[in-house]
């Protein structure tokens, strides 16, 4: 097996993600406030993103949208990928090679990267968009990019669970027999 | 209703639903379904965060409510268009699941809810009140148990 598998069994093998993963109600109370944040980080990051582009909010100012939600993205973003690691932890050794997961890591990063490019000539400047007559390129650009790379990552997040290891037994594809009719 | 499934499930064949035969149109249908929900649920959660005085200060929660109000029913519609082809994929199994059943009735309630009482308030309120954080954290309630049924109902 390979280190990536090695490191991935450690991991899923703990007490603390082995108890998650076994768990009762945990586990997908944990998976449920991973979606929940969603709504509340996506909420946010949608606003800003449709503000910057003209879609949405134009009765604010991009800088007074953008400094609102940022708390909220913050939040969201956090309890977000606390679920999210806990989640993958409790599962890694059958993540580690999927190629979802592996799209979602990377489109993780690409959030960093896209951070990194458009935080300083874009989300630290909002008030010389809110001055500028039109909303320069640049802007919409990150703007657009924010809104692929997030439904990506969500969209990656939910194939994770349709992906089949080669020789692995196949989940039954025929839907489950109708219940039996309540007494 | 007597013992059996409603008599109008029992025509209709499962197996012949696209959702069931090909790998990619059931999860693509969740994703639609999941980012419509985030944005649904996120709009009406701005107002909520205004209502409670935790976001928005300069606006007012009428203001806030105008500036979502278009989003928060697009992502409605193709949230519900989306969950009901969802749904025909077994309608018989959501039937039968006690955390599909409270999600559409608590569905039902939470819309209804946002577009009377919810609505009403975040026109009419100007500073944090009792009232408000009733209604705001009323709605965030509701919205989440929604979400929650949902992903439970893959559990139970």
């Amino acid at each position: 097996m390979s280190i990536a598998g090695d490191f991935a069994n450690a991991v899923a093998k703990m007490e603390f993600f082995t108890a998650l993963r076994e768990s009762g109600l945990p586990y997908p109370i944990v998976m449920s406030t991973h979606l929940s944040s969603i709504a509340i980080f996506g909420g946010a990051i949608l606003m800003t993103d449709l503000r910057i582009l003209g879609f949405a909010m134009k009765s604010m100012s991009i800088t007074d949208v953008y400094r609102q939600t940022r708390i909220w993205k913050r939040i969201g973003f956090c309890i977000m990928i606390t679920m999210g690691i806990l989640l993958a932890g409790a599962k890694l050794d059958k993540y580690y090679d999927n190629p979802y997961f592996q799209i979602k890591l990377l489109l993780l990063c690409l959030v960093g990267v896209h951070a990194l490019i458009f935080r300083p000539r874009v989300y630290k400047k909002t008030e010389e968009l809110d001055k500028a007559q039109m909303v320069p390129g640049v802007a919409k650009a990150a703007a657009w990019l924010s809104l692929i790379l997030w439904v990506g990552i969500l969209s990656m997040g939910r194939w994770i669970a349709y992906y089949e290891r080669p020789g692995e037994i196949p989940r039954s594809s025929t839907p489950v027999e109708m219940p039996a009719a309540p007494p | 209703m007597g013992g059996g499934p409603p008599r109008v499930f029992l025509a209709y064949d499962i197996t012949k639903n696209p959702l069931n035969n090909n790998d990619w149109s059931f999860p693509l249908a969740e994703c639609v379904h999941i980012s419509m929900f985030a944005m649904s649920v996120g709009t009406i959660a701005l107002v909520d965060l205004r209502l409670l005085g935790w976001a928005f200060r300069r606006e007012s929660p009428a203001q806030l409510l105008k500036s979502t109000s278009l989003w928060t029913l697009t992502g409605l519609i193709v949230v519900i268009t989306s969950g009901f082809i969802i749904w025909t994929s077994d309608p018989l199994r959501y039937y039968y699941n006690g955390s599909f059943r409270y999600k559409i009735i608590a569905l039902l309630f939470a819309i209804i809810y946002n577009y009377t009482i919810h609505r009403k308030v975040a026109r009419s309120a100007t500073s944090p009140s009792i009232t408000t954080v009733l209604t705001a954290t009323f709605s965030l309630a509701i919205w989440i148990s929604i979400v929650f049924a949902g992903l439970f109902y893959a559990f139970t």
